[in-house]
């Protein structure tokens, strides 16, 4: 009862949003922020108490078909990541869009998107996920065409193209777990055994793969990402860093884990090909990332690496690498929000989208640098911050698999990590390191700062700081995300 | 006792925390007077902090547990208390040549700031218990000291520091590549005298882990100039402020070795690499490095750069004595790596110096500067000649041991090539120094000195000078006073 509240609020709070239409920002402010936290508690409740009870049917359509809603470990994972995550970037976006106009349509998309991820991370079975996944797409739609000019809305279309036909080849993989599979997910496969032929089976779900992998920027369905980075910042760092994302992970997951079952795929081609797409992928987002000037699409071919390495850790079909996908997910989630946040306050404040005009904005707002090159050395893998510990479990379990993909693996992952650290240490030496005759020669007075107020400031220390904590704490947070996964 | 060990284990941080938090500090002071005052007290206050560690054992100490089995340990063994001291003593000497050589530069607070934060970078790679630790603080190394590098903050400045990063990122990341490997091998993190292989298991994988030596052979070896990762180098080290460009050339390379000392003699452990095609593959290299360094310093007429090739080569030499894999060759390697470290660090002070008062940079212009500034060019010269390798100085002693080292591992062609290639770089390092010497102080009758006095120093950037040139000088004839702590490194190990 508590998921459904959960699931529903927010997607109601956000209906009621344009038919109320708040006089002013503030009622807005407290009225959103307040829905979201609400919302979060109740997941967070629902997270805590419900775990592992029976599914709770929502709608029987016939036998075999239901839209079902259940908790279990990696529902708290997600669940967990997204309701922590959510409010703070309410609140952040709050500022953001006093700039942008429209508040109140993207509010009402944006908290329904609320409701419609923690529907996924809720789901019992495929048929269920497949029905919030496809909301997500068109609660999202929206968000990213919010200015609605030219690009906008191109981007939007091509959104809308990529994620259909994801979903189209997902339906596939759908429709062949629900003939031969069991109601509910279940850790270790679903699939009634024997049923049919093997290869056939395997074929569905690379195309189950390929898919939702759309949503998880797996190549070639990857473009989309980079298109959306037209979108509002509050969009791209949570929805598009975060949340659509992170959700496209975890119906891959829900699919190889817990539909398809590891045993099936382990050791054939379809392994070989999900492990060759993702490689393909880690090494393709970072060398591109450095060679885009614009910082959200740096950003966004970064986070089209970073996916990657979580669906490398679940190619690898062992515990471990699941482990250390879900742990790299997470860390992964709160740095790159961070990144996302610092590089629209920087929109937002002084209209520069680009590398080079950066240049010596670092004491101009330190505040949002700070917490820029916190995210940018916990990204990068310097230990002992957060990055380190998951990519060093993620290059363990994929070398552990002892064949040249699984070796080529872990050399992506190092490869991968060097150019990560040249594409974000070049932002941070330019912000703090000016050229002579671009410097700021005189010491910037308080007053001069530009750094945002504290609805945008206050969420980048805070995950900041999370991030440096959970970096510290990294043996924990994959131990507890191990408990919790595996039983 | 568990508290005593607890607050030993502890006291280990607090060499390598607090000049980071001095930095920090220091660069937040805008008054100069204050300012040299904090630098100074912190470099102080760090001898002394150090000096308790002078008298640990080695053991290592826990100090984090990250995800996957990795941890951090520090420790301070014989090898680390030596580069312990050598780095801080030689860091609190170019921090009062730096005081005076910055008046030039812009922005002295955050060049003293990331001074001292590097300085604690160092400290943690020499008390670094396992690789993961040292890869830690390597990578801190590299971001504290990009700022050094781009200080002056022109667009070469920047392409250099540019470069810099991305080779030193891209060396360690071949470094942690080959880490990754190796630890399924090893039977624990921890670096031990003699290497942690697990030889049954090594041994059947015998040639890939030769392989995987190479890449971090050639990864740690890139902080250290050695070709093929060198070129960052001649590029980065000049275009740094002098007391940067000292240190980096001085202190910084050796830290590069260290990496590979540990990974050569305490992860793989001597006797598995001894007479293999990788030992003899890094000992090509090296002396290839010690060609091409002094060949192309010959040529230059930026004398930074000259500087620069020459340390290219003369690290080097370190890096070949330490993979003769003998004792006597590696007493060598550390005797050179002490000395080279002083040396270098003087000439690129009595160049600074120079440049501070003569705005002169090429080598062309050096005539007459001796008639000017004595005693700076006689500590050029007296360090030159340690760098050529004649007595009594200290050079000379490394060079010695080195060919007696090269002699000792009796690899037939490979040890008489070695030797001659040494000579050969002798004879070339004396080429490309001596000149400067013989011009600066006998410049022809013609001479006219009057352009040559830009402006006046003070005591602060030649008692740095004198000091460490009368180190090299003085250990070059009494070496017993460093024989005790080089040879119980290299006990240890044989």
């Amino acid at each position: 009862m508590l998921m459904l509240c959960a699931v529903f609020l927010p997607i109601c709070a956000g209906a009621a949003l344009p038919l109320w239409r708040p006089h002013d920002r503030r009622t807005r402010q407290d009225y959103v922020v307040g829905a979201a936290c609400a919302t979060a508690v109740l997941a967070l409740l629902a997270v805590f108490t419900q775990a592992g009870s029976a599914p709770l049917v929502l709608l029987r359509l016939n036998d075999h078909l239901s839209v079902a809603f259940r908790v279990d470990g990696l529902s708290r994972v997600f669940g967990t990541m997204v309701s922590l995550l959510w409010p703070l970037a309410c609140l952040y976006a709050m500022e953001y869009m006093s700039r942008e106009g429209a508040e109140d349509r993207f509010f009402a998309f944006y908290l329904a998107a609320f409701g419609v991820t923690l529907g996924i991370a809720f789901s019992a079975n495929i048929l269920t996920m497949y029905f919030f996944y496809e909301l997500l797409t068109l609660v999202t739609l929206p968000l990213v065409m919010h200015s609605m000019d030219g690009k906008a809305r191109y981007a939007g279309r091509v959104y809308l193209v990529y994620s259909m036909s994801g979903a189209a080849l997902g339906f596939i993989a759908m429709v062949f777990l629900l003939q031969y599979g069991g109601d509910i997910f279940q850790f270790g496969g679903s699939l009634v055994s024997g049923a049919v032929d093997k290869n056939i089976l395997l074929t569905a779900y690379v195309l189950g793969f390929f898919g939702f992998g759309v949503k998880a920027a797996v190549f070639p369905g990857h473009k989309w990402l980079l298109r959306a980075s037209v979108a509002p910042t509050p969009v791209t760092a949570l929805l598009h860093a975060v949340a659509v994302v992170k959700s496209g992970v975890f119906a891959v997951i829900r699919i190889t884990w817990y539909g398809f079952g590891p045993d099936l795929i382990r050791g054939t081609w379809a392994q070989d090909l999900m492990l060759a797409a993702v490689l393909f992928t880690i090494v393709l987002g970072s060398s591109k990332a450095l060679q885009t000037q614009h910082l959200k699409r740096r950003l966004a071919w970064s986070t089209i690496s970073n996916l990657s390495y979580v669906l490398l850790g679940v190619a690898t079909l062992t515990t471990a690498g699941l482990v250390a996908g879900l742990t790299h997910m997470v860390f992964h989630a709160v740095l790159k929000i961070t990144l996302f946040f610092g590089v629209g306050a920087v929109h937002f404040k002084m209209h520069r989208d680009f590398v080079p005009d950066i240049e010596g904005c670092g004491p101009l707002m330190p505040v949002v640098f700070s917490t820029f090159t916190t995210a940018a050395l916990g990204l990068m893998g310097v230990p002992p911050l957060a990055g380190f510990s998951s990519k060093w479990m993620l290059a363990t379990s994929s070398a552990a698999l002892d064949t040249p993909l699984g070796y080529l693996g872990a050399a992506a992952l190092i490869a991968s990590a060097i150019l990560t650290a040249l594409y974000l240490m070049q932002i941070v030496l330019l912000a703090f390191f000016p050229r002579q005759n671009r410097a700021i020669s005189v010491k910037i007075p308080k007053k001069a700062r530009r750094d945002p107020s504290l609805r945008m400031t206050l969420p980048m220390t805070v995950l900041a700081v999370a991030s440096v904590v959970l970096g510290l704490c990294a043996n924990q947070v994959a131990r507890t995300i191990s408990a919790l996964v595996l039983g | 006792m568990l508290t005593t060990k607890i607050m030993y284990g502890n006291w280990l941080v607090m060499p390598i925390l607090y000049p980071i938090l001095g930095g920090l500090i220091a660069s937040r002071v805008h008054t100069l007077r204050v300012r040299r005052l904090v630098v100074s007290t912190i470099l102080i206050l760090q001898m002394l902090i150090v000096l308790p560690v002078l008298f640990y054992d080695g053991t290592p100490y826990v100090f984090l547990e990250l995800g996957g089995g990795i941890r951090l340990v520090l420790m301070a063994d014989h090898l680390g208390r030596l580069f312990s001291v050598l780095i801080c003593a030689i860091w609190f000497a170019v921090a009062f040549f730096a005081y005076e050589y910055m008046n030039h530069e812009g922005h002295r607070e955050r060049f003293f700031g990331f001074y001292l934060m590097t300085l604690g970078a160092l400290m943690g790679i020499c008390f670094a218990g396992n690789l993961v630790t040292l890869y830690m603080f390597y990578e801190l190394m590299t971001l504290c000291s990009v700022p050094l590098v781009l200080h002056i903050g022109t667009r070469k400045a920047f392409d250099a520091a540019w470069r810099y990063l991305a080779f030193s990122v891209a060396g360690a990341g071949l470094g942690l590549l080959g880490l990754f490997i190796l630890q399924g091998y090893c039977t624990t993190d921890l670096f031990t005298a003699g290497g942690v292989l697990n030889l049954a298991l090594a041994g059947e994988d015998r040639q890939f882990l030769l392989a995987v030596f190479l890449v971090m052979a050639v990864g740690f070896g890139c902080k250290a100039g050695m070709f093929p990762l060198h070129a960052w180098l001649p590029i980065a080290h000049p275009v740094a402020p002098a007391p940067a460009s000292a240190v980096l050339s001085g202190l910084i390379t050796k830290m590069g070795v260290l990496a590979l000392i540990r990974v050569v003699y305490y992860l793989y452990g001597w006797e598995f690499l001894l007479g293999s095609w990788a030992q003899k593959t890094v000992l090509i290299l090296s002396l290839i490095t010690v060609l091409m360094g002094s060949t192309l310093a010959l040529r230059e007429d930026t004398l930074k750069k000259r500087l620069a090739y020459s340390t290219v080569s003369q690290v080097s030499y370190v890096i070949f004595g330490l993979m003769l894999l003998n004792p006597a060759a590696l007493e060598g390697a550390l005797f050179q790596a002490v000395f080279h470290a002083i040396a270098k660090n003087a000439l690129f002070m009595a160049t600074g110096a120079i440049i501070y008062k003569t705005h002169l940079t090429q080598v062309s212009q050096m005539r007459g500067v001796g008639r000017v500034y004595g005693i700076t060019m006689w500590c050029f010269a007296l360090a030159s000649l340690s760098l050529v390798g004649i007595p009594p100085t200290g050079g000379f002693l490394s060079k010695w041991m080195l060919a007696q080292g090269a002699l000792d591992a009796d690899l037939g062609w490979l040890s008489y090539g070695g030797i001659a290639i040494l000579m050969i770089s002798a004879l070339l390092t004396a080429g490309y120094l001596l000149p400067i010497v013989t011009n600066a102080f006998f410049p022809g009758k013609d001479f006219d000195s009057s352009n040559l006095v830009k402006q006046q120093d003070t005591w602060l950037m030649w008692i740095t000078l004198i000091f460490l040139v009368a180190a090299v000088v003085l250990l070059g004839m009494f070496p017993n006073w460093l024989s005790p702590s080089i040879d119980a490194v290299v006990g240890d190990l044989f």
